[in-house]
């Protein structure tokens, strides 16, 4: 005992110090993430008729049944499926041109031989949209589409062209959606991805120049190839920040409700859907969050794996095998 | 040591940053003693009916989604200044999350910001007075006799379903009306008075022929409406049935079909400005030469057309150059109602303030001729209109009061369900489809009723 004294333990107010996250974890996350494990099992809705809540009563699989199957029995043909479907397609066509315009930003912004003038100007312009709020911005573009006769649909009449109606066409409505999400998110990629560039070591440039590689060599052959852990990093972020895509979908359209035809609908935004207007279903919406979260798992587990790092595996492997030799050997 | 007064320094700081964080709850915590008191009150007034029970000093939450009730209410203060220290006037300002933060609060009647009396919107009125949340008007110390003034189908509305009780009570009648540019009206088509107009579209057909005579006579510098969906209101007043019936059937009208074929000749025929409804082109029509009319109703006619006329007298941008007609059905649109909650602090205020704002004939005249509010009293309203009051500058001298008086009497809401306004919203989407040409008319019927079947999976679609 006494000699326990004499030493000076910190450790336990080490985890008073982290003790709040966790707290707050629990209360706020993993709590309700039980909660609606729980929920997806049960029927629970409210009777609009006479707005009494019903349930919620256990019914085991019957909300996965009708979230994964239509009514015909077809599988996936539901608007669960084509909602993901929908934010998936919205996240790919901007993260896109998002990812080659940050490595293009990037790799310039780093050049030592291009050696840009006014850097950090340009740098933060290219930042400023992701600072602006996704209300702001989705506000400004429902002003700036609108029709017939908002600033866009003034200049095509100008030119002589009729007037479009950007939000009730599926295509230019997820292209616009896809766009903001490019525009506001491409000046954060460049800076991950330059942070990146400037970690490689100077010197294999500088090799690399010496021993005459032009800069679209460099590029290709040293800058991509190393860079490839941080462009696996910013997909993964990106496409988990994707597929919760719901600001701008939501306050793009007149009705909020992904027009048109729901085919801007997000997955996140048919969830507040069914929890919160029409009857209520706190059971099947729960059901549905439970869908995004394996796709989400499975997105993330796969990319993952792809991430991992193979050398390291192969060394461990290695050193493994010679654990093994040596033992075999005594 | 050093280390010691740093971890000090440090545990502060935290403990700090956690006490900010709560400081929404820990500023809501003196609230605990009122919400006591607030327990006790229900009781008292439940022995004691009206009257009796005495102010307890407890504040009287009303809540809204705008400033109208508001202003109302003033009217109330007149009558009785007492309240206006009790009553806390909570405007929720987003109609569109109105429902939502109702909803939460009726859940905890221990919070001290429990609503104690709710506005409610036609579109949804019927959800909460079908419901446990809210009190009958009789428990308010209100009588039937009391509602003998009223447009009947005021009170139809608020009738809970299960026991024919009445549980809300509105100030306003809103009954519809089409209104017209009078200048453009004679100038493209000849017309010279409401009956005329009135004549010219009677009914869709003769809407539709109107619209387009009038779009080859101005040259396309004249479409009789804004937008393709304002004539949603008059379709939505005249189905035959409810969306979902008492039995939970859920029926496709004909009357909206009939929407789905004009909306889309409207839009084939290019006879509309093809705005959206409430946008800022939208609002924009009525300061130009480029609408002839909008289907409209009593508020509508003061707070937007008046309001966007580009004016504020004869001579001014279109002030004075209105009118009004019944237009192809009668119909109306809007109207506020207000309910007693079902543990609301004092029933006695709740009842204090219904019975001065929805039944007081003197109160309400002197209401409608200062906000020129078309209130719910039909023996104010004819004594304003015996008076010459409804003679209104803006339409050009044409009495508002005689025109909205028999449009009153035709309003019949038996069409009306709890389902209204998210079935309604469900049904513009598949419009949309279908006026644009996407879908043909019955894969968008078809779309529609199974989106009605995803969100209430309790309902019978047929």
């Amino acid at each position: 005992m006494n000699k326990k004294h004499k030493t000076v333990e910190y450790d336990r107010y080490g985890y008073l110090f982290i003790a709040p996250f966790f707290i707050v974890f629990g209360i706020f996350q993993l709590w309700p993430f039980i909660y609606t494990i729980g929920l997806a099992f049960c029927e629970s809705y409210t009777d609009t008729m006479f707005n009494v809540e019903v349930g919620p009563y256990f019914n085991g699989l019957a909300n996965f049944k009708t979230v994964i199957f239509s009514d015909a029995g077809k599988l996936f043909d539901t608007y669960t499926f084509d909602a993901l479907w929908n934010t998936f397609v919205m996240w790919f066509a901007g993260f896109v041109p998002q990812i080659l315009l940050a490595l293009l930003l990037a790799a310039w912004f780093t050049d030592t031989r291009v050696k840009l003038r006014g850097q950090g100007a340009y740098k933060m312009l290219v930042f400023m949209p992701n600072i602006i709020t996704a209300a702001t911005i989705s506000v400004l573009f429902y002003k700036l589409f609108d029709f017939p006769a908002g600033p866009v649909n003034q200049l095509l009449t100008g030119a002589g062209m009729d007037s479009v109606r950007f939000f009730s066409n599926t295509f230019s409505c997820r292209g616009l959606i896809a766009f903001i999400n490019f525009w506001m998110w491409y000046g954060n990629t460049m800076i991950i991805l330059t942070a990146g560039i400037l970690g490689i070591n100077p010197s294999l440039f500088e090799a690399a120049r010496v021993d005459g590689a032009s800069s679209k060599h460099i590029f290709f052959n040293i800058t991509l190839p190393l860079l490839k852990p941080i462009m696996l990093f910013t997909l993964v972020n990106s496409a988990i920040g994707g597929m919760q895509m719901y600001d701008i979908p939501k306050l793009l359209t007149a009705s909020g409700y992904g027009d048109p035809d729901f085919t801007t609908r997000t997955i996140t935004m048919y969830i507040r859907d069914l929890a919160f207007t029409g009857s209520k279903q706190l059971g099947k919406s729960s059901a549905v969050s439970l869908v995004l979260f394996v796709v989400t798992l499975i997105m993330s587990l796969i990319l993952f794996y792809i991430m991992r790092d193979k050398d390291e595996i192969a060394e461990q492997k290695a050193i493994k095998a010679r654990k093994k030799l040596e033992r075999s050997k005594n | 040591m050093k280390k010691k007064i740093l971890s000090v320094i440090l545990a502060t700081a935290v403990a700090c940053g956690t006490l900010v964080g709560c400081g929404g709850s820990s500023a809501a915590a003196p609230a605990a003693p009122a919400t006591e008191e607030k327990a006790d009150a229900p009781a008292a007034d439940a022995a004691e009916p009206a009257e009796v029970s005495d102010n307890t000093g407890e504040k009287f939450y009303i809540y809204s989604w705008n400033t109208e009730l508001q202003d109302r209410l003033e009217y109330v203060f007149e009558v009785y200044p007492e309240l206006k220290d009790q009553v806390v006037y909570v405007n929720v300002g987003d109609d569109k999350v109105y429902q939502e933060k109702i909803d939460g609060l009726l859940q905890a009647p221990d919070t001290e910001e429990y609503p104690d009396m709710i506005a409610f919107e036609a579109a949804y009125i019927m959800k909460y007075t079908n419901s446990d949340y809210t009190l009958p008007i009789t428990d308010l110390g209100l009588s039937e006799a009391d509602l003998s003034n009223m447009y009947p189908y005021t009170i139809d509305i608020a009738k809970d379903k299960r026991n024919g009780s009445i549980k809300g009570l509105s100030w306003q009648s809103c009954p519809g009306a089409f209104m017209y540019r009078t200048d453009l009206a004679e100038k493209y088509l000849g017309v010279k008075s409401p009956e005329e107009m009135q004549a010219k579209i009677d009914t869709w057909d003769k809407f539709i022929d109107t619209a387009k005579e009038l779009k080859k006579a101005s040259n396309d510098a004249t479409r009789i409406l804004s937008s393709n969906g304002d004539v949603s209101n008059v379709f939505y007043s005249n189905k035959t049935q409810p969306w979902v019936d008492d039995n939970a059937t859920f029926h496709m009208d004909d009357a909206m079909v009939e929407y789905m074929e004009i909306s889309k000749t409207l839009e084939a025929e290019d006879l509309t400005q093809k705005t959206t409804t409430w946008t800022d082109a939208w609002n924009a029509g009525p300061s130009t030469d480029e609408v002839l009319g909008y289907f409209g109703c009593t508020w509508f006619l003061h707070w937007t057309i008046k309001s966007n006329c580009g004016g504020e007298k004869v001579g001014e941008g279109t002030y004075g150059l209105w009118n009004m007609c019944q237009g192809p059905a009668p119909y109306y649109w809007g109207g506020t109602w207000l309910g007693a909650t079902k543990d609301c602090s004092s029933k006695e205020v709740a009842g204090k303030i219904m019975k001065a704002l929805c039944t007081d004939t003197d109160l309400m005249k002197k209401m409608s001729e200062e906000t020129l509010d078309y209130v719910n009293n039909k023996a104010a309203m004819q004594a304003l209109s015996d008076e010459g009051k409804g003679s209104y500058e803006f339409l050009g001298g044409q009495d508002f009061i005689s025109a909205f008086l028999p449009l009153a009497e035709k309003v019949d809401v038996s069409w009306m369900s709890a389902y209204d306004q998210k079935v309604n919203d469900l049904l513009g989407t598949q419009i949309e489809q279908y006026q644009l040409g996407a879908k043909d008319l019955d894969t968008a019927i078809a779309d529609f009723k199974a989106s009605v079947k995803e969100q209430y999976p309790n309902i019978t679609v047929e």
